[in-house]
């Protein structure tokens, strides 16, 4: 392997895939590394587009304008509609500004950060969701989606455009390590930046602050834990999925953490609060320790076990290196981390600078997930994109939507981002996007909770041509190297394995089409987008 | 989302008394209809056709306990009356007015059906829900594989091929996924084909040997080239025989009609899957569910009828069900929320015991507000892998789960 495979690989892991222009300057991996570093030090939180200005403790209720009667509680909610036709948001990532003055009864608004959306919820009506006329609720619903939908495009042009290309990288992870879902955008949003500004600290930081976010303590239903009636699905999740797996804990600490855990929960506002009353302060023991312990007391001492440190390098590994973890590789990575009290970009600086990183088992070795196949074209391309909302139903039809990870577990990964529908579309999607090849996929119906009631028009992906693929990049990288040999050069940028000799001719055999040098270089690119070796980094 | 509780012993044991003795009783031995299903070709092997409802079908007004005063008393304006043109079945049960074609094939025989049907801790969340019915998990457990994708996994040492498990759809359910084989997606055996027959594509999925053994880029070309074959040998097969027969003109009839169209082409695939959503009904239930009611009744009888002409009926079966039914008392809007324990349909031309298997879940006997199962669905699945497909349930569904003897 080259030092620009090396380089490139590193993107990939690390990032998003490389740019041409990070190739051209070609620094060495070791350079590169610690660029992504610096870079990855900043952090700014995700606006959220467009946001439903909806209501209520239980993310049951909406805002209504001003104007609209609203049914009496216990009518039938069936008459004509009661509520003027939702304003479709049209905001753009970036666009929504806080300070602007926008209409305060609005249906859909622009997001403002959480500590300002606090006094406009207080005074706004509360609904219940069954007093909604279905008209309302259509609303509502559609607002949501619009809402989820923004987050989701704010966050994938982040991932392409951002240079702090290992936090997101990372955040994505976390994304998937503490899946979450819930109808309310504004919570998941927020779980979300807690994440990506936590990334790259310490672990237990962001556990903590995980942990008491409104989003998890709802999908975990930690809402209901109370003092006489414990609830012990987070006090699970916590120790199986986020912290040491299975076989490291007992029932009976489960138990005894879900104690801990009592008055964990969240106000009509979203905000965290510690109910007290609710609260179990009688004694617990748990994983071999006895005290009067709380919450973050239950965190704490489950950090202490030597299990967690294991337990998350493995699956860091899997995610970052291979599928197939080596255990001569985690033993002494896991000692690290926790001597680093779990640094996580301390941990992250040692995988990416071990000589095993770069060997060629665990190059190209890595199928890319959806949202990664997808940034990755933008990003390596320097694509711009008008409709990016139009990306999101790919990502869907290919198994991945940002905010609706499949169950608590997240995305399995892997090879089950593969079967015959979904590789046929991964392999076309470069003529999709770039030579408007015909496509159309039925999304299935909405299974998440927020649309499940989607018309067929309104999950049908079809193509439209909103793709700019600007050659100018390419052209630099290629320099003044002759036609000829333009597809193997761009197949050693594109691709983390070889360019297979039956492959160079197919490749050939398309830029021959062209009639001009630029065709001829998007016929290059296309058809070695197209490949299968394009599936992995 | 909440998981994990387990039923207690004697919940369980209370409710089994409701389903009746045959259901549970010891099976005969079967080993030989199991392997000479499993042996069996694909033209004369038995198949299956999954029907999944999306959104959670309100079971109560599907199968309606007409003469029952509970039912008349939580739904005020919602329950379905006599009057309305309920098609009764017995004493105490009649299907929704809008399954005409239904009533037909249940007088003929070719209908059994199984009142509530549910697990331990249901989960109402939509997507949660579905993928306890796709993964035939507990509510208390986590699978990445599906029931049928985990089939398939038991059924590969023969080297089976991919189009074994068909989905009628864009897209491929996990319900279809297994460890180490996928079933294949496809809604039209012309468009798909077209798809893989772009010259590069064709010529990328003849290459064989790529990648070391194992790898993943092994994978990709292997997955590309089944693809590319199952697509030629559906595409060739589909074009013997083509149905004139009259479906509803919806999407959903439309898939029917070319499940039917592929099992008389002699397409030897076992399993198909297809889905009918919208019964999300929290407003205005009647007419939306009547619709989607007739939609799938008409379908399946225009099916039924469709695949006794071609001698196919009696080995197809065909299994209905939805991730959960509604709450038993209406909501505010005339509609339901999310319940419970449902009812599943079994339909073929070759029951070995149609009807109504079992009593309806009781409307006195409530778990706040929503119905108690008494079949566990997974019992169904175990039934039909096991004396239907031929396969080995316990490898499919994990140890314990109990089948239901003379099922199928």
């Amino acid at each position: 392997m080259n030092a620009q495979q090396q380089l490139q690989h590193l993107y990939w892991r690390a990032g998003f895939g490389p740019r041409p222009q990070d190739v051209a300057a070609g620094p060495s991996p070791s350079k590169a590394l610690r660029q992504l570093l610096h870079e990855a030090r900043a952090y700014e939180p995700i606006p959220s587009a467009s946001m439903a200005a909806f209501q209520d403790p239980m993310g049951a209720v909406m805002a209504v304008p001003a104007g609209v009667p609203t049914p009496p509680p216990g009518s039938m909610a069936a008459g004509p509609a009661a509520a003027p036709p939702a304003p479709a948001s049209s905001a753009q990532p970036g666009t929504a500004d806080p300070a602007s003055p926008t209409p305060p009864l609005a249906a859909v608004d622009a997001l403002l950060p959480r500590a300002m959306l606090a006094p406009r919820r207080q005074g706004l009506p509360q609904l219940r969701r069954a007093d909604l006329t279905p008209e309302q609720r259509k609303m509502q619903n559609q607002g949501i989606r619009d809402a989820f939908i923004g987050m989701s495009t704010a966050w994938m042009d982040k991932m392409t455009t951002s240079p702090g290309q290992l936090r997101e990288k990372v955040a994505l992870f976390w994304h998937g390590h503490f899946a979450c879902r819930t109808r309310r955008p504004d919570d998941s949003l927020a779980l979300l930046n807690t994440i990506r500004e936590k990334a790259l600290g310490k672990f237990p930081d962001l556990l903590l602050a995980v942990s008491q976010e409104p989003a998890m303590l709802q999908f975990l239903n930690n809402q209901q834990n109370r003092k006489e009636h414990p609830n012990e699905n987070f006090a699970r999740e916590v120790m199986e999925l986020f912290t040491l797996g299975r076989g490291n804990y007992t029932e009976t600490d489960v138990k005894e953490a879900a104690r801990a855990f009592t008055g964990w929960g969240y106000d009509g506002q979203s905000r965290f609060v510690f109910r007290e009353r609710q609260h179990d302060a009688g004694s617990k023991t748990l994983l071999g320790q006895t005290g009067n312990f709380g919450g973050a007391d239950a965190l704490r001492i489950i950090m202490q076990q030597p299990a967690a440190s294991t337990f998350l390098v493995t699956k860091m590994y899997r995610f970052f290196v291979s599928d197939v973890p080596d255990p001569a590789h985690i033993a002494p990575l896991a000692v690290a981390f926790r001597k680093s009290g779990y640094d996580v970009s301390d941990l992250l600086e040692r995988i990416f600078s071990a000589d095993w990183f770069y060997e060629p088992a665990n190059t190209g070795s890595l199928i890319k997930s959806p949202v990664a196949l997808v940034a990755g074209l933008r990003r390596t391309l320097n694509l711009k994109v008008d409709n990016d909302k139009q990306l999101l139903g790919y990502q869907k039809a290919l198994g991945q939507t940002l905010f609706m990870p499949p169950n608590v577990a997240g995305w399995p990964g892997g090879r089950a981002w593969i079967d015959s529908s979904s590789l046929l579309l991964r392999l076309q999607l470069p003529s999709i996007l770039f030579k408007n090849a015909e496509f159309a996929v039925h999304l299935k119906d909405d299974e998440n909770d927020i649309t499940p009631q989607t018309t067929g028009k309104e999950r049908l992906v079809k193509n439209t041509e909103t793709t700019h693929l600007p050659l100018g990049p390419m052209q630099q990288l290629l320099g003044s190297a002759p036609p000829e040999q333009q597809p193997q050069l761009l197949a050693n940028f594109l691709l983390q394995a070889p360019l297979r000799p039956e492959n160079l001719t197919l490749v050939q055999q398309a830029a021959a089409k062209a009639a001009t040098p630029e065709e001829r270089m998007k016929n290059t690119l296309v058809s070695l987008l197209s490949l299968p070796e394009y599936q992995l980094a | 989302m909440q998981r994990r509780q387990f039923i207690q012993a004697s919940a369980l044991a209370s409710t089994l008394l409701l389903v009746p003795k045959f259901l549970y009783a010891i099976d005969r031995p079967e080993n030989r209809l199991a392997a000479r299903l499993r042996d069996a070709p694909g033209g004369a092997a038995k198949r299956l056709i999954v029907v999944q409802l999306g959104g959670g079908n309100d079971g109560l007004n599907t199968l309606v306990p007409y003469r029952n005063d509970l039912y008349y008393k939580a739904r005020p304006t919602l329950a379905l009356r006599e009057a309305d043109g309920l098609l009764p079945l017995g004493d105490e049960l009649a299907l929704h007015p809008a399954m005409k074609g239904l009533k037909g094939l249940f007088d003929q025989g070719q209908v059994a059906i199984c009142n509530a049907v549910g697990y331990p801790n249901p989960d109402r969340s939509h997507f949660r829900s579905m993928d306890i019915w796709q993964t035939g998990s507990g509510s208390e457990q986590l699978l990445s594989t599906g029931w049928l994708g985990r089939y398939l996994d038991s059924t590969c040492a023969g080297g089976a091929p991919a189009y074994q498990a068909l989905e009628i759809d864009d897209t491929l359910s996990l319900a279809l996924k297994g460890a180490q084989r996928n079933g294949l997606a496809l809604k039209n055996p012309g468009k798909f084909h077209q798809l893989t027959q772009s010259r590069y594509l064709n010529a990328l999925s003849q290459e064989k040997g790529v990648g070391a053994p194992g790898s993943e880029l092994d994978y990709l070309y292997k997955t590309l080239a089944e693809t590319a074959s199952s697509a030629d040998y559906l595409y060739e097969k589909s074009k013997i025989h083509s149905s004139a027969a009259t479906y509803p003109n919806t999407d959903f009839g439309h898939n029917l009609k070319t499940t039917a169209e592929l099992i008389t082409s002699g397409v030897e695939s076992r399993v198909y899957y297809l889905a009918l959503s919208g019964f999300d009904t929290h407003v205005r239930q009647h007419e939306q569910q009547g619709r989607l009611l007739g939609e799938l009744s008409d379908g399946l009888a225009a099916l039924a009828a469709d695949l006794q002409k071609s001698n196919e009926w009696n080995n197809t079966l065909v299994m209905v069900f939805s991730e959960f039914g509604r709450r038993v008392g209406q909501n505010a809007s005339n509609g339901t929320d999310h319940g419970t324990a449902n009812n599943v349909f079994l339909l073929s031309g070759a029951l070995r015991k149609p009807g109504l298997l079992n009593q309806a879940a009781s409307l006195a006997d409530l778990d706040q507000g929503d119905l108690r199962y008494q079949l566990d669905f997974r019992s169904l699945y175990a039934s039909i892998l096991t004396d239907w497909l031929g396969a080995d349930g316990q490898l499919v569904l994990g140890p314990g789960v109990e089948k239901l003897a003379g099922l199928v």
